[in-house]
């Protein structure tokens, strides 16, 4: 099975719950030519140069390891090297339980930046909130470390007590001890909406969360009195998870067919996704929303719902991570590579990577307020892999229905846009319009 | 031959690198654990095919070798960088002076380059790029989060090469573009002044020019004031460094003889010490020297020498801190690149590391009001991964207390810049009869 894997890659280690599925690539290791062969010995010169000459005591493994993440992370954001003890690590942590603390990290600045607080979760308790930074771990500074260094402190086991330090834009740095849980998140929150059936998924790296799901949908139904006259598929902030599960969901909604797929460098590489035949939820309106941390499966299933003509997509244009990462263990005990090896694309044929999914509707969270526009995405990302498709993809932000600048924050206007959407004619003749252009 | 690399990399200013070729003998010494590292080269090995076969797009084997190399060095320390073979040709453009810039002193904030300060009659400085701007992007192209040594060698070329940077400024909403062409920087090494019956001399960097140019100022000074020179004041400020040997012939001129700095290897047999020449040019006349948080490496090394030896007196901001020497090691002569890395660490002649610590000033004056000082100012111990002390590793005990109860001489709120606070107070030192008891505290 293959990880479409978090828009951010060490995600996983903190949310926790996460079941760590290697992809093992039974390939025999390449014939290495001559021409690899001179590059292999100038790295071993300089190597050895290294260990006689520089002004420290040098460990060779260390040197190797480095070196490895320097030429891994040149490639993309997602591909990096596993080194021994931390892939014995993570393949540990598929069957033991961690505590984590609910964030969602990445690095900015060489600080830790949260980007999403699981409301549930020790750290949403605490304060902690989408946008804070994280300076230190336990009184020790991230500045200066990578993401994995980092989040390292970050983990532990359920119970024990753990001190952040964090800065918020609006407030000093301060120490917030925490202690860690086992996340445990519900895999969908649903309610009705002003008569309308509401779904949040918050990852799809949930083992109930195909159950869940359905289960969701059909007490909507029953509360809607038998019949649901449109669902909200909530993919805000969702930032993927396993591949198959995307598959899934969308086959709730789609009756066989492809959903993706995934291609490597090679044709034959080119993998198809399809749906299950038999539509569960045959004809039911559907309207997904997604904004910039929508990423990775939650594109694949909008862009599905999207391609197929199923469903309307509102919101922001998704995040962009359309690329796929194998897991390749390493002989020896020597780590595991994290690599990048397949793109993919949705059943038109586009591919996500770098310009996610414009939605059929553009509805922004906030009003404008005329500062800065652009949200972080994969392409604000250095040396993202890039998409061969140059077609315009940016958002026409003077397209976008912004709520009205009193609009209180206990509102949220783009899921009342949604309802309001599917109450009207409109949501029928936008579908048929699209369908009708996108159709041959 | 060693050089020092300059701390804050500088775009006009030259750092002139010196090659070694004995370097390459020095390798093939194995060590014990023979077959580990054997295992740990195929594991390399074993990553870069597997990235050739199965990377979703096609990957350059000599890419991918380079990012791996810079990978390596970088996590050793900030100052240790593979120099790819299109650059060491570069280098050695440079080393002839002769290559294309924008003409501005430029150094790394939290990602982004930084504006020193733009140079007079340069590209930079016609295009009214300003102090305090941050540059972004490069001919369309983001430069952020590259090392500072990668951002510079963007911004050189050939002579006569447009080149567009982005800019952001403070107080503009949208980032400007801004476009010049790269002309070959000339910049005078030494600047010498009659100021208030003082001497003034400033090095504004430590290259194969410098010995000569500041015999050629002194003498000049002794030539206009009459060959009686009451005192001269050695401004270091802002220099980033350059070339070890220059800083011992610097040293030369305000001491005869003795040790000037100490460089020491992984293993303490490899200590070299560094000796001034006999005969000093400025026997006697009383010198201040002027550091600050920018003045790096050869500049540490001479405000140090003469610190140590009693010989001056320092006056200004703590420095830069930069107390390791770098070597430039060409692979297959420069065919493969070089490789330019930390061998050594460097000690004044009382034995101090400056490394991470930096030179102390005799007389803490700042040049800018108190209310105005960026606490932030980078400094090496501040930079991700820089060595340590190892002289305060060991004892463990820390000089962060001493130092705050240091009083700095601040100038009054909205003291201009221009008219330069600590050269004042240093003109003052000499002038007014109290250096001789100064430099009396200060050595004991």
């Amino acid at each position: 099975m293959k990880t479409p894997s978090r828009a951010f890659g060490l995600l996983g280690a903190i949310i926790l719950t996460i079941i760590f599925a290697p992809l093992i690539v039974a390939k025999p290791v390449p014939s290495k030519n001559a021409e690899v062969l001179e590059q292999l010995e100038v790295f071993a010169h300089v190597f050895s140069l290294v260990r006689e000459n520089y002004v420290e005591d040098t460990e060779d493994a260390t040197l190797i390891e480095d070196a490895l993440n320097g030429a891994l992370e040149s490639l993309d954001p997602h591909s990096h090297y596993v080194a021994k003890k931390d892939f014995q690590e993570q393949q540990k942590s598929s069957r033991r339980e961690y505590g984590g603390l609910g964030i969602e990290v990445t690095l900015e600045n060489g600080l830790v930046k949260v980007n999403y607080a699981n409301p549930d979760a020790p750290a949403a308790r605490a304060g902690i909130k989408a946008g804070d930074y994280i300076t230190a771990v336990e009184g020790e500074k991230v500045l200066g470390k990578t993401l994995d260094e980092a989040v390292e402190g970050m983990r532990g086991l359920a119970g024990d007590p753990i001190t952040v330090t964090v800065l918020s834009v609006d407030q000093a740095a301060r120490d917030i001890t925490l202690t860690r849980e086992v996340i445990q998140g519900r895999a969908v929150r649903h309610r009705m909406e002003d008569g309308m059936g509401y779904v949040f998924i918050e990852t799809f790296n949930h083992p109930r969360l195909n159950i869940d799901f359905k289960t969701a949908v059909e007490e909507l139904k029953a509360q809607a009195g038998g019949t649901l006259p449109g669902l909200i598929m909530d993919l805000r902030g969702n930032r993927g998870g396993l591949l198959d599960q995307s598959v899934h969901i969308s086959g709730y909604f789609l009756d066989g067919g492809e959903v993706l797929s995934a291609r490597g460098r090679k044709p034959e590489d080119t993998e198809r996704y399809n749906a299950e035949r038999g539509e569960l939820f045959e004809g039911m309106p559907l309207v997904v929303l997604i904004n910039s941390g929508s990423a990775s499966a939650a594109e694949i299933v909008a862009g599905a719902i999207q391609d197929r003509g199923r469903g309307l997509i509102l919101g922001r244009r998704s995040f962009g991570k359309g690329s796929v990462q194998s897991v390749i263990p390493l002989r020896n005990g020597g780590g595991a590579l994290r690599l990048t090896t397949q793109r993919y694309f949705t059943p038109s044929g586009k591919s996500i990577q770098g310009r996610g999914i414009v939605p059929d509707v553009l509805i922004a969270s906030r009003p404008d307020t005329g500062e800065i526009r652009e949200r972080f995405r994969e392409d604000s990302l250095r040396n993202a892999l890039t998409n061969e498709d140059e077609a315009d993809y940016q958002e026409d932000y003077d397209a976008i229905d912004y709520p009205p600048e009193d609009w209180p924050l206990t509102e949220d206007y783009q899921v009342k846009q949604a309802v309001t959407l599917l109450k009207s004619y409109k949501y029928k003749t936008l579908l048929a319009d699209l369908n009708n252009g996108t159709t041959p | 031959m060693k050089y020092l690399l300059p701390a804050l990399g500088t775009v006009a200013a030259v750092s002139l690198f010196v090659f070694s070729s004995q370097n390459q003998t020095a390798i093939a010494v194995e060590r014990a654990s023979h077959s580990e590292t054997f295992q740990q080269l195929e594991l390399f090995a074993d990553v870069l095919a597997r990235v050739r076969n199965d990377y979703v797009v096609t990957v350059d084997d000599s890419d991918l070798i380079e990012d791996a190399i810079n990978g390596m060095l970088q996590s050793l320390d900030p100052h240790s960088s593979y120099v790819s073979p299109e650059n060491f040709r570069d280098l050695q453009i440079t080393t002839s002076g002769e290559y294309g810039g924008l003409g501005m002193e430029v150094t790394s904030e939290q990602g982004l380059v930084k504006v020193i300060s733009p140079i007079d009659d340069t590209p930079a400085k016609r295009a009214g790029i300003k102090s305090g701007d941050y540059l972004s992007e490069i001919d369309g192209e983001s430069i952020v989060g590259l090392t500072l040594t990668e951002a510079v060698d963007r911004m050189r070329g050939k002579p006569g090469e447009p080149i567009t940077v982005t800019v952001l400024r403070e107080g503009e909403e949208e980032p400007l573009e801004i476009t010049m062409v790269r002309e070959i920087i000339k910049r005078k090494v030494v600047k010498h002044e009659v100021k208030d019956g003082i001497g003034y001399l400033r090095i504004s960097q430590f290259n194969e020019k410098t010995e000569d140019s500041l015999k050629t100022a002194v003498k000049a000074l002794q030539k206009e004031m009459g060959n009686r020179i009451p005192g001269v004041v050695l401004d270091l400020r802002g220099n980033p460094g350059g070339l070890l040997d220059q800083s011992i012939k610097v040293s030369s001129v305000f001491l005869s003889g003795g040790e000037v700095v100490s460089t020491r290897g992984r293993n303490k047999q490899d200590t070299q010490r560094f000796n001034a020449e006999k005969g000093e040019l400025l026997k006697n006349v009383p010198v201040v020297v002027l550091i600050d948080g920018a003045a790096a490496s050869a500049s540490e090394i001479v405000a140090g020498a003469l610190q140590d030896r009693g010989r001056g007196l320092v006056l200004g901001m703590t420095s830069f801190g930069k107390g390791s020497v770098q070597t430039v090691i060409p692979l297959r002569g420069g065919r493969d690149g070089a490789l330019r890395l930390t061998t050594e660490r460097y000690y004044t002649p009382s034995g101090r590391s400056i490394q991470a610590t930096g030179i102390t000033p005799d007389i803490a004056i700042s040049a800018i009001p108190e209310s105005e000082v960026n606490k932030s100012a980078r400094r090496e111990a501040d930079l991700p991964n820089a060595i340590l002390n190892e002289i305060k590793d060991q004892d463990g005990s820390d000089d962060e207390e001493a130092i705050a109860e240091v009083i700095i001489d601040y100038p009054e709120e909205g003291f201009k810049v221009e008219d330069d606070y600590q050269l004042q107070k240093a003109i003052a030192i000499l002038k007014n009869g109290s250096y001789a008891k100064l430099l009396a505290s200060a050595a004991g």
